[in-house]
């Protein structure tokens, strides 16, 4: 097992040298000159070549990639050029809170978005499914920022129990981490009860009910190590979305993370904190799949690693 | 209301027994968008350099209504030759880290700017004209122009002309400078957490006796125009701006905030390329800005926050000339068209250099308009980068794309040559500068180099009278309307203004 996870890790770096490349290819063929845009409107020609060279960006295309692949080797990713700051610093400042805020939405919709989906399983086509389903369908389609606005004007501006905007205490993370979560709960409920559909006909659930075990044996035991491996995968897959950041919800509560950053850096063509970012967020998709890899094995024995 | 906080108050007047036994004044300002840098020499946002008004003071300045103030100047004179402008120092007034402000903090800063070396943002707008600046003596400060350029004080009025300590220049360099901001304003720099807040304390040692009133403010930037309006409403922030059309209303409602429209020198307006067809013909133009509604679109647009132009320039900026509105006369666009051989008019492209739900609105409305002349637009909203590479830095002036041009403009000199040179002289076609219109008139270039030659007031207003009438009669833009700016604050609140370019005024801030 441990000789597969470093099998895996190794197998990382192909894997992020290419995604470098394209993401710096990327991004210089965005329309669009930085120097121009950092510049600012009314800026002269000469001052917009001498923020060129002050950027770095009068050098020629390899030569650019060449020290960014040089930087990258040593952690150093530049400095951003929006606000001159060290890109390490800038995405630091970020990552925390966006962890921080995934982890919160997750755990809450993880563990109510199963919740849902097991009961409406097991009392499929009865009152409970009803109510459950429709509440993840609303969940669904229910957009993320008039949710956001909805519980701002209620809790924070009508009742005055909650903060607007900050991430200070953890009354900072109530609203945003229920309406970033509202969305996943929602999905994990379906994908929980679609799964416990499928095993709850299966042959070894009529086994276990013959042999005379209760209910909640058959479901708890049986069923629900059984029907998590497709819910896992999609645990994974959403974490690694939502540590990505949410323009959406850090716009609404003015959340310091990543999303936001990856927005305003697009819209400056900030090519240094893109570049970092893609590959921060490819980072954090290849070991989220090692670690669900891992789980599999976790939950079901008989899967192997070679 | 009032007694409700009592309690509280009490609480916390224990909780502090070490405080000092009034109750600390502390503000938060929420704005639109995060600070680029605290180094008004390196900003190009309004914003930024309207945060640093905490920490920095120019020579010269603005008061809340746009009028030119000395600052820490105290008076100055021009030669006769108009390119020498010696300027009398204020005595006694301190730096946060100390140190006196003298005529050699002048020279650091100007010397500063005009290097290419520092590779500063503002390069363009110092460098163009200052050959050198010196130290006569410690309160006299001698500048001296390449040439004559009578718009200079309003130059060094700019809210990127200020003085930082020449101390802390050299201590923390060109760069670190951004993170150490120390200068001679009436609040010291605490803390900028980029992503969060940048916090300021009152600085004892400020020259204007008795201010500032408050004891620290912090400064919140807050993208969304609904989250900053909830914060007014819940006590979190005392003062914000930009407040959006759609909740203005809200705000109103509420006993305890003041929803201020402030008139503006924000000019929307919208340019046509003239070197191309049809806009050649001026009468093509002239048809355009007939057939515009521009009432209509204040009330449709902007709810009714904005007033038709007046204007090439906004009424406000200093030898601005009121010549308009331009009328609505569907009938007489029609027949200039005709003249000028469309009398079916023609098919066009209708750009804007704003993607918001404003320039939506706005661009909707402008081809609902033309339509009903002939004139068939196809909208396309240009985000930032494509608006770079498309308009602002064409490198070829012949083969340039833009047609109808949906654009806005605000004169941070508060003076007309900043008004006009930039959008319609003819040496600032793109990628110079903003001249999207690519209007080249020999009279309009001739009051424009006229005025800055010019060494009395009424021969300055002569030449951009002259300017501005021979821009207004050609129509190379069809000129739309200027934006109030809506501001919303806690009636416990005091002294703050927004001015008229959109920047801020708060030396004189208090909190009841």
């Amino acid at each position: 097992m441990l000789g597969y996870i470093a099998k895996r890790l190794l197998g990382l770096l192909p894997t992020l040298v290419i995604v470098g490349l394209l993401v710096f290819l990327f991004v210089h063929l965005l329309p669009g000159d930085p120097a121009r845009l950092a510049a600012g409107p009314d800026a002269t020609p000469e001052t917009v070549d001498l923020v060129r060279r002050d950027l770095g960006l009068d050098r020629s295309l390899p030569e650019q990639f060449a020290r960014f692949v040089a930087g990258v080797v040593r952690f150093d990713f530049g400095n951003s050029i929006r606000t001159k700051r060290p890109v390490a610093t800038e995405i630091a400042d970020r990552f925390m809170p966006t962890f921080w805020l995934t982890v919160w939405s997750m755990a809450w919709s993880v563990t109510f978005g199963m919740a849902i989906g097991i009961i409406s399983a097991v009392y499929r086509n009865r009152a409970p499914d009803r109510i459950g389903m429709a509440l993840a369908v609303s969940g669904i389609s229910f957009p993320a920022f008039a949710l956001g606005m909805v519980l701002m004007q209620l809790f924070s501006v009508q009742l005055g129990w909650l903060p607007t905007v900050g991430n200070d205490s953890w009354r900072h993370y109530i609203l945003p981490s229920l309406t970033l979560g509202a969305a996943v709960a929602a999905i994990m409920a379906r994908f929980t009860r679609s799964s416990f559909v499928d095993i709850l006909g299966d042959d070894y659930i009529r086994t276990a009910r013959a042999k005379g075990l209760d209910e909640r044996h058959v479901v708890i035991k049986h069923g629900l190590r059984n029907a998590l491996i497709p819910v896992v995968t999609m645990m994974g897959l959403q974490f690694g979305f939502l540590l990505g950041g949410s323009i959406v919800v850090e716009k609404v509560f003015n959340w310091p993370g990543l999303g936001r950053l990856l927005v305003d850096a697009v819209d400056m063509r900030d090519y240094p904190v893109i570049q970092a970012l893609v590959l921060l967020f490819s980072l954090e998709f290849i070991l989220i799949n090692l670690v669900v890899d891992v789980l599999y094995g976790l939950i079901n024995p008989a899967i192997r690693y070679k | 209301m009032q007694f409700n906080y009592r309690p509280l108050a009490c609480a916390l007047a224990f909780a502090a027994v070490a405080a000092p036994a009034y109750a600390a004044k502390d503000v938060v300002f929420a704005v639109a968008s995060t600070f680029t840098t605290t180094d008004p020499y390196d900003a190009n946002d309004t914003l930024s350099q309207a945060m640093a008004k905490s920490f920095y003071e120019g020579m010269f300045g603005f008061d809340k209504d746009m009028k030119l103030i000395p600052v820490l100047a105290d008076s100055y004179d021009v030669s006769k030759d108009g390119l020498v402008y010696t300027i009398k120092l204020k005595r006694g007034i301190k730096f946060h880290d100390g140190t006196d402000f003298k005529a050699d903090a002048v020279k650091a800063n100007l010397d500063r700017v005009t290097n290419p070396e520092n590779k500063l943002k503002r390069y363009g707008l110092y460098n163009n004209n200052i050959a050198k600046t010196e130290a006569v003596d410690d309160y006299t400060a001698r500048i001296t122009l390449k040439t004559p350029f009578s718009p200079f004080i309003a130059q060094l009025a700019h809210p990127s002309t200020v003085m930082i300590s020449p101390a802390a220049l050299t201590k923390w360099g060109n760069k670190d400078i951004a993170f150490h901001p120390v200068g001679t304003g009436p609040f010291k720099f605490v803390e900028w957490k980029a992503t969060d807040y940048l916090k300021v304390e009152k600085f004892d040692g400020y020259w204007r006796k008795g201010y500032p009133k408050v004891d620290t403010i912090t400064w919140k930037p807050v993208v969304d125009n609904n989250t900053r309006a909830a914060m007014i409403q819940t006590g979190e922030a005392h003062f914000t701006f930009p407040v959006s059309y759609e909740v203005a209303d809200v705000l109103k409602a509420k006993a305890d905030l003041d929803v201020v429209a402030a008139p503006s020198i924000v000019l929307r307006y919208l340019s046509m390329n003239t070197q191309q067809k049809p806009f050649d013909n001026p009468k093509v133009r002239q048809a355009i800005a007939y057939a515009i509604n521009k009432e209509a679109l204040a009330k449709v647009a902007f709810n009714g926050y904005a007033a038709p132009a007046e204007g090439i320039a906004p009424q406000g900026v200093e030898y601005a000339v009121k010549m308009g509105p331009w009328p609505y006369d569907v009938a007489k666009a029609k027949q200039l068209l005709a003249e000028a051989g469309y009398p079916n008019g023609f098919e066009t492209e209708l750009w804007s250099a704003y993607n918001h739900t404003t320039a939506q609105k706005v661009t909707q409305f402008l081809q609902q308009q033309l339509q009903q002349v002939g004139i068939r637009t196809k909208i396309t909203l240009l985000e930032a980068g494509q608006r770079v590479e498309k308009v602002e830095s064409w490198q070829d002036p012949a083969t340039a794309p833009v047609r109808l041009y949906y654009v806005g403009w605000s004169t941070s000199t508060g003076e007309a040559d900043w008004a006009l040179r930039p959008l319609l002289y003819g040496e600032s076609w793109p990628p110079r500068l903003f001249n999207t219109a690519y209007y080249k008139n020999p009279k309009f270039d001739a009051g424009i180099k006229g005025a800055q030659l010019a060494t009395s007031s009424a021969e300055k207003s002569k030449f951009y009278k002259e300017a501005q009438e021979a821009a207004w009669n050609d129509a190379p833009w069809a000129p739309l309307v200027v934006e109030k700016l809506l501001s919303a604050n806690s009636k416990k609140l005091s002294g703050v203004y927004v001015i008229p370019d959109a920047s801020f005024n708060f030396w004189e801030v208090d909190l009841k």
